[in-house]
Order: C-alpha cells, then sequence, then structure tokens
C-alpha cells in the first residue's frame, strides 16, 4: 500500500511573542524562538485512519497546518498524495482539511450558500456544482437544513457542514483536526461512524484526525500516534501502542473451587472466592509463557473455567509515553 | 481566465448576501448618499465659482466628481487589508487559504463586492446629482473616461494589494493607509483644488494616483474634453499604475511567504 502522507524530519519554531518592556529595553535584540516540531516523523499509509494523540502543546496543530500548506517547515520535507508541500496547488487539491472552528464559515449564509461559495474556491466544476452539493448535503444528512442560516445550526450540524466543505472536490486525503470536539456524545458516535464505514470503508479515503480523545481514537483508528514536544514517540496499532512500556501481560482467570495453593511462573494480583468461582488475576513473570501458567494451575489439580487476557488501558500508555519523554529530558 | 472570473462572481455573491441580510443598513446607506449630497450642495453655495483650480466647472458639480470618486478610491485603499483583517478575525481564512485557490486570488477577489458597490454608489451619486440637483454632465470622451476610471481602479488595487501585504505580516499599524488617506484629502484635489496650497506643496500630488484620475473624470465628465486633452494625465496615471500594480503584487507574495514561515498567516 503506497503511502498518503509522510513527514521526515520536520522542524519548525515559532517567535516568541515579546513584551512591550522587553521591546523598549533590547529594541534590537533576537527573538526566542519556540520549538513546535523536532524533527517529526510520520508515515499514513493509503485508506487508512490515523490518529493524531498528544498533550497541549505536542505539536499536532502544526504538523497538520504544515500538511496542509497553511504553515512552510524550517526544516525536513512533508508529502501528501506524493507532491512536497512546496507544490502547494497541487497538494491542496489532493486534501480536505476539517476544522474544529465553528468561525470559519459565513454566518449569515445558508449552510448551501456556504458550500457554493467554497465549491468556487474549490474548482468543482461550475455544471456539477448544484449536484455536488446536493449529494454532500444528503451524505451528512443536512438537506433539510440546507437553505437555514448558518447561524442557526447546532454544533452538530456545523461539523457536518465543515466535513461536507472538506468533501466538495472529493480529496483522496482528509486532515481533521478535533472533530468531535464541540459534539455531543450521540452526534460524535454518528461523526466516528461516517469516518470509518463512509469515508474509509467505503470511499477508501486516508484519514490523519488530532484528538484528545483517546477513546476516539481507539474506536476509529487503524493506527495511532504519539506525538510529544514536537516528535512521534510511539505508532503503532492501537494494541501495540497500549502495550507500550508494559513488561508484564496479565490474565483473568476462573476456575472450579480448589482450596489449595497455587504456584507458578506468575505474580497474583487478585485472588478470591466469586459466584461459585475462584477468580485470580494474574501477571506473567517474564520468561514464561501463558501455556507455562495454565500447565501449572492444572497441574495443581485445578479445573479451568475461562481464561481472558487483560487489555492494557491506551489511557495510561499515553500517561507512560508522555513521561517517558519527560525523563528522557 | 474563465475560472478566476468565477471565483470573483463567488466572492460578489457571497459579500452581496451578506449584505443585503442586514436589510436596514442597506437601505439607510443609500438614504446617507443622498444626503450627503445635499449637505455639499448648500455648502457648494458659498464658494466663489471663479475660485482657482475650478476651470471653470460650478462647485458643487467639481465637488460632485470628488466626493464620489474619493469614496471609491478610499474603498480600493482600505477594502483589501480590511477584508483580509476581517476573514483573519472571524476565522474564515484558514478555509479559504486551504482550498486550491491561490492566495493572491483569494487577496484580489476579496476586494470584488466593495468594488462592485464602490461604482454603484459612483453611478448613484451621478444619478442623484442629475435628477434632483441640476447637475449637466458633459461627455467628452467616453474612453477616456472608461481608461481613467479602469486606470483609478488598477492603481488603487495596487496600493490596496500593498497595504493588505502590511496586515497580513504585521496583523495591524498599516502604514500605507496612514500616509495616503491624509494626503489623498489634502493634495488630490478631492475637496478642494490643489491650487488653494502653497506653491511648495503641489508637486506632491503628482505622485498620487487620485490627483490625475480626478483630473481626467473632471474633464471627460464635466468639461467636455476629449481624448487628446485628456492624454497627458492618462500616461501620467498609466505610469503610476505601471508601478504601484506590480509594486503591490510583489509586495504581498512576499507577506504570504514570510507570515507561512512565521506561522502567522492566519493569526490576528
Amino acid at each position: 500500500m503506497a503511502n498518503a502522507i509522510e513527514a521526515v524530519g520536520l522542524v519548525k519554531t515559532f517567535v516568541k511573542a515579546r513584551s512591550l518592556r522587553e521591546i523598549l529595553v533590547h529594541p534590537f535584540g533576537r527573538a526566542e524562538r519556540i520549538p513546535a516540531l523536532r524533527g517529526a516523523e510520520l508515515v499514513v499509509r493509503e485508506g487508512e485512519i490515523v490518529s493524531l494523540l498528544g498533550p497541549n502543546g505536542a505539536g499536532k496543530t502544526t504538523l497538520l497546518k504544515i500538511l496542509s500548506c497553511l504553515v512552510l517547515p524550517d526544516a525536513g520535507r512533508a508529502i501528501v498524495g506524493g507532491d512536497d508541500t512546496i507544490h502547494e496547488n497541487r497538494v491542496k487539491r489532493r486534501i480536505g482539511l476539517v476544522h474544529s472552528d465553528e468561525r470559519s464559515f459565513y454566518w449569515r449564509l445558508s449552510g448551501r450558500e456556504n458550500l457554493r461559495f467554497f465549491a468556487r474556491l474549490y474548482d468543482v466544476p461550475y455544471r456539477r456544482t448544484e449536484a455536488r452539493i446536493a449529494e454532500l448535503l444528503e451524505r451528512v444528512d443536512l438537506q433539510d437544513a440546507a437553505d437555514r442560516p448558518f447561524s442557526g445550526y447546532s454544533s452538530g450540524m456545523k461539523q457536518r457542514v465543515a466535513i461536507a466543505r472538506a468533501l466538495l472536490h472529493d480529496p483522496p486525503i482528509l486532515l481533521m483536526d478535533e472533530p468531535t470536539r464541540s459534539l455531543d456524545p450521540v452526534t460524535a458516535i454518528g461523526l466516528r461512524d461516517f469516518v470509518t464505514t463512509r469515508l474509509r470503508d467505503g470511499q477508501g479515503k486516508t484519514v490523519l484526525l488530532a484528538t484528545h480523545d483517546l477513546r476516539e481514537a481507539e474506536v476509529v483508528s487503524d493506527r495511532v500516534a504519539i506525538l510529544v514536544r514536537g516528535r512521534v514517540r510511539q505508532i503503532g496499532t492501537v494494541s501495540e501502542v497500549r502495550r507500550w512500556g508494559v513488561r508484564e501481560r496479565v490474565f483473568r482467570l476462573e476456575i472450579d473451587p480448589h482450596p489449595g495453593p497455587l504456584v507458578g511462573p506468575y505474580r497474583a494480583i487478585e485472588d478470591g472466592p466469586g459466584e461459585g468461582l475462584r477468580r485470580l488475576v494474574v501477571a506473567v513473570e517474564p520468561g514464561a509463557s501463558l501455556h507455562d501458567v495454565l500447565a501449572s494451575i492444572v497441574g495443581a489439580g485445578a479445573r479451568l473455567r475461562s481464561c481472558s487476557e487483560e487489555q492494557p488501558d491506551l489511557e495510561q500508555a499515553f500517561s507512560r509515553i508522555v513521561s517517558a519523554e519527560a525523563d528522557d529530558r | 481566465m474563465t475560472l478566476h472570473l468565477l471565483k470573483l462572481w463567488a466572492f460578489v455573491q457571497r459579500d452581496f448576501l451578506s449584505e443585503i441580510s442586514y436589510r436596514l443598513a442597506f437601505l439607510m446607506q443609500v438614504g446617507g448618499m443622498f444626503f450627503s449630497l445635499l449637505a455639499f450642495y448648500f455648502m457648494a453655495g458659498m464658494i466663489d465659482p471663479r475660485s482657482a483650480g475650478l476651470d471653470g466647472i460650478p462647485p458643487f458639480d467639481w465637488l460632485l466628481v470628488g466626493l464620489a470618486f474619493q469614496y471609491y478610491f478610499s474603498t480600493a485603499l482600505y477594502s483589501f487589508s480590511s477584508r483580509i483583517r476581517n476573514e483573519q478575525v472571524i476565522g474564515t481564512l484558514e478555509a479559504m487559504l486551504v482550498s486550491p485557490t491561490p492566495t493572491s486570488i483569494v487577496i484580489f477577489s476579496s476586494a470584488a463586492w466593495d468594488f462592485t458597490y464602490g461604482a454603484i454608489r459612483v453611478l448613484l451619486y451621478m444619478l442623484f446629482a442629475t435628477l434632483c440637483f441640476d447637475v449637466r454632465l458633459d461627455l467628452g470622451s467616453a474612453l477616456a473616461l472608461v481608461l481613467g476610471v479602469a486606470l483609478t481602479l488598477l492603481s488603487s488595487a495596487g496600493l490596496g494589494i500593498l497595504s493588505a501585504s502590511f496586515i497580513l505580516y504585521f496583523k495591524r499599524g498599516d502604514p500605507i493607509n496612514f500616509l495616503l488617506s491624509g494626503a489623498t484629502t489634502f493634495l488630490g484635489s478631492v475637496f478642494f483644488p490643489v491650487e488653494q496650497l502653497p506653491a511648495w506643496v503641489r508637486p506632491a500630488s503628482d505622485y498620487l494616483p487620485i490627483f490625475w484620475s480626478l483630473r481626467i473624470v473632471r474633464g471627460a465628465l464635466l468639461k467636455g474634453q476629449g481624448f487628446s486633452e485628456l492624454q497627458g494625465d492618462l500616461v501620467r496615471l498609466a505610469l503610476l499604475t505601471l508601478v504601484l500594480l506590480p509594486l503591490g503584487v510583489v509586495c504581498s507574495r512576499y507577506a504570504i511567504r514570510r507570515a507561512k514561515q512565521d506561522g502567522s498567516l492566519i493569526a490576528y
């Protein structure tokens, strides 16, 4: 599968605003620069959804802005749809940016009038414009409200117009910056379903989605990338990232009531009765396997009723990754 | 080319729809134009028609052209920067700049409605003046008038784009508007002939496009001057346009690039 997005050693710093006092004391002094990206590396393959996670100030929005050609990197390259972002015009035809900012529309105009205006900017063929707008309004379920002023829309409706706008020119790549930030849970679920089912599965779109919502990332992503202080610290499937920094595998076992002590290559985290069974939560010791654990239990005469692996929590993995970056400094 | 015109038209439509959504304000502006003309009509009554610089044109007629075109010139000067600043503040600039439309086209088109509305205002002023204030237009050369208006539009657009470049980069504090708005009023022969000023100040007028624009429009529309009589003024205005328009375009490209490097393109 080809790469839809590649960020290669992206570096970006911003000038820190100087206070009036600093300007008066050192009028010709050089302004301090604040690093936003420090060699960010990222690959997003065609047709996959990658969530970009990171604490505030990690550089997620800066990365999206570089990929959208709104900001030029100080060093490194960003390749989108096979073109370097210095070829702005070619890249912009291949991307659609979904803002979380409701203000990015003209509130006095209706949803349809807004889309009509942006259709011109996105070079949608003139004769196809009305049909394309109608098609998109139907897809985001806004056809009934299309001619009402944008100012009267709910947050969910505004977000759906933002998605329709990003799809006007049918770009293969979508960049989404916290698309569910201001949505209620039900609307957010609908939007996530739309992104996975309609956009990725139905149309094969590539989606890079910046979010703070770890649950959202778990639900929609093929892979997640964790950006900390301007560097992508981890990237992988949700289960791969969840395991990052986890040294032990944890299993939940249910056995028939067995009065004797159980000894094996594991550390018992929990051990107690429940509903006529004995319930155990065990962490497998390094070097041992689940087979060794089960063999020791069955060998002691206990009868195994069920066994399931405890999945590490993404939230805890996220904290470990962020803390590890802080420790590295 | 057709694509660019369609984009220009989309900007006009967008702003027209926004404008008419404030119906009362729209009507009051038209009413305000009539009353400003009325005020100028009575003020003109105090002016000696033989004053230097009027060149035999009745004072009210002379003022009418100044008033109508000064608005047009101010529109050109301010609209690019104020529109860009407005889009930055309301949050729509980013949405436009992420589209495949080049930033320079976005900047240029953003003022399309203001220019259209400015032209409508000029026509309305002329209409009110001829119907209600007995102004008699004496069209000498339609070609000179059209050329003069077109050059006025292009030269002032050059200054306007230059001014928008400052807004893109510095966000506030645009020296172009600050310097030109004052200079235009004093040196442009807008509300009084430059001949009324001390002789040593007058040469500065030669560097203001509006000074030549008003000479052409007054000559072609009120004095019945032909193309050959206005040729010299047209050449001077064309020369200023040749300097100002490319200067505006070059500066805007530089400002856009610098703002993208600084990451401040959409900041305000």
